[in-house]
């Protein structure tokens, strides 16, 4: 299997060549095109990640769709083009056996069935956030799609860092992370703008993204027509 | 329209085509109510004359690619209504819509077969790639820029009865022949959901 990156960093398209026999899940609605000999099976989770409860806590927990589709590729293999909803870019990590990958829910694209996801669950803290903090934890092997809003920027980490919630796209195992307040004291941090941060330590690889998807809501959302009835 | 000389002139037509006839009109009227209530776009052109020449700039609403497509008068380009820009010389724009079903659900696959001589610019929601085919190809119809008119092609929900509902991929174009189609890497629709929850109760 090999993926294939255009058109980064606003418009970025994945093509996923896919050997004979080969498959990939996708998020639904992933989907840009296919070649004729792929066939598409809608799963609620996947075979590795827990069934339907395992699709279930995805979709509650992970701020991603519940139903994954698996695309297989026939006898002759074949090609499934993804795209995310949202401008920016994608980026595509090698996961190696027994190495963690930490994504945030809606960063997530595709990954092949020898990708295990998981939802990690981040406390209440994540709650009072109003901001997604949940994140699939990918283990096994394979390549994994990520998605970014904006431009993706890879850091290797040593030491430590604050991160804004929404710019977070994912991290390696060996990076530790809290939760605290942007400013010392609550009325600052409420006031600056800035919410809650996270401060990652550690040793690893982080990913961030040029823009914070709650932020891009909050100002077009307050424009839109009010829902009728 | 983003910018013109003063000198030039405009008028407003419905893109019913240059010589429909009278039940071409009404198609087209029926199409740009519908996509009207729909809350597709309309299917009205402005036509732009320099009787002592003039500058003209025109640019799309989202943010992507413009692509400039010259026709032969031989071949037909059959393009996604919302991608259709602008065209010059005697290109001739007709509604066909990909069934009614189409219409529905911001699925929208209202297309306009392109006929005839000139320049055509065709806009894109993200990146435009053309992919060339020969046998089948399947394409989500929210991703469909254009395609070349000897491709047969055939609107159907991708996999089985479960996919249709909870695939999350709505409705595909299947084509079949040879020809090329050019996508876009980026779906209106996609955007639309991720808003919708966004809106002021």
């Amino acid at each position: 299997m090999h993926i294939e990156i255009q058109y980064n960093p606003a418009h970025s398209l994945a093509t996923v060549h896919l050997a004979p026999h080969e498959s990939i899940r996708a998020e639904a609605g992933s989907m840009v095109s296919m070649t004729d000999n792929i066939s598409v099976t809608t799963t609620a989770g996947h075979r590795s990640g827990g069934g339907f409860f395992g699709g279930l806590k995805r979709a509650a927990l992970g701020g991603e769709s519940f139903f994954q589709n698996l695309f297989s590729a026939g006898a002759m293999g074949g090609k499934v083009s993804l795209a995310p909803s949202l401008a920016g870019s994608m980026v595509v990590h090698e996961l190696r056996l027994g190495e963690e990958l930490f994504i945030q829910g809606s960063s997530y694209v595709a990954a092949p069935e020898s990708v295990t996801l998981d939802t990690q669950f981040q406390g209440m803290k994540g709650f009072l956030s109003g901001e997604s903090l949940f994140f699939l934890k990918a283990t096994g092997q394979g390549p994994v799609l990520l998605n970014a809003f904006g431009a993706i920027e890879k850091r290797e980490l040593n030491g430590e860092l604050i991160v804004d919630t929404g710019h977070l796209v994912a991290f390696t195992s060996g990076i530790e992370y809290s939760l605290s307040k942007a400013a010392k004291g609550w009325i600052q941090s409420f006031l600056s703008g800035e919410g809650f941060v996270l401060k990652v330590r550690g040793r690893g690889t982080l990913w961030l993204q040029s823009r914070n998807p709650s932020e891009f809501g909050g100002t077009v959302g307050r424009m839109l027509p009010a829902r009728e009835g | 329209m983003v910018l013109q000389s003063p000198e030039l002139e405009m008028s407003t037509h419905l893109n019913a085509g240059r010589r429909a006839g009278f039940w071409a009109v009404i198609t087209a009227l029926l199409v740009a109510l519908a996509r009207k209530f729909l809350g597709g776009e309309t299917m009205f052109v402005n036509r732009f004359r320099a009787p002592r020449g003039g500058e003209l700039v025109l640019a799309p609403s989202l943010s992507g690619n413009i692509v400039q497509k010259k026709l032969d008068g031989q071949k037909r380009l059959f393009v996604q209504s919302g991608s259709y820009l602008a065209s010059t010389g005697d290109i001739d724009a007709k509604v066909r819509f990909g069934g009614l079903r189409t219409l529905f659900g911001g699925e929208g696959l209202a297309l306009l077969e392109c006929t005839g001589t000139g320049e055509l610019w065709i806009n894109s929601y993200g990146s435009v790639l053309a992919i060339p085919i020969n046998g089948a190809f399947t394409v989500d119809t929210g991703h469909i820029v254009a395609f070349e008119g000897n491709l047969d092609f055939r609107v159907k929900s991708v996999g089985g009865m479960k996919s249709l509902f909870l695939s999350g991929e709505g409705l595909v174009c299947e084509f079949q022949g040879s020809g090329t189609v050019y996508i876009q890497s980026r779906n209106l629709s996609s955007l639309v959901h991720w808003l919708s929850p966004l809106l002021p109760s």
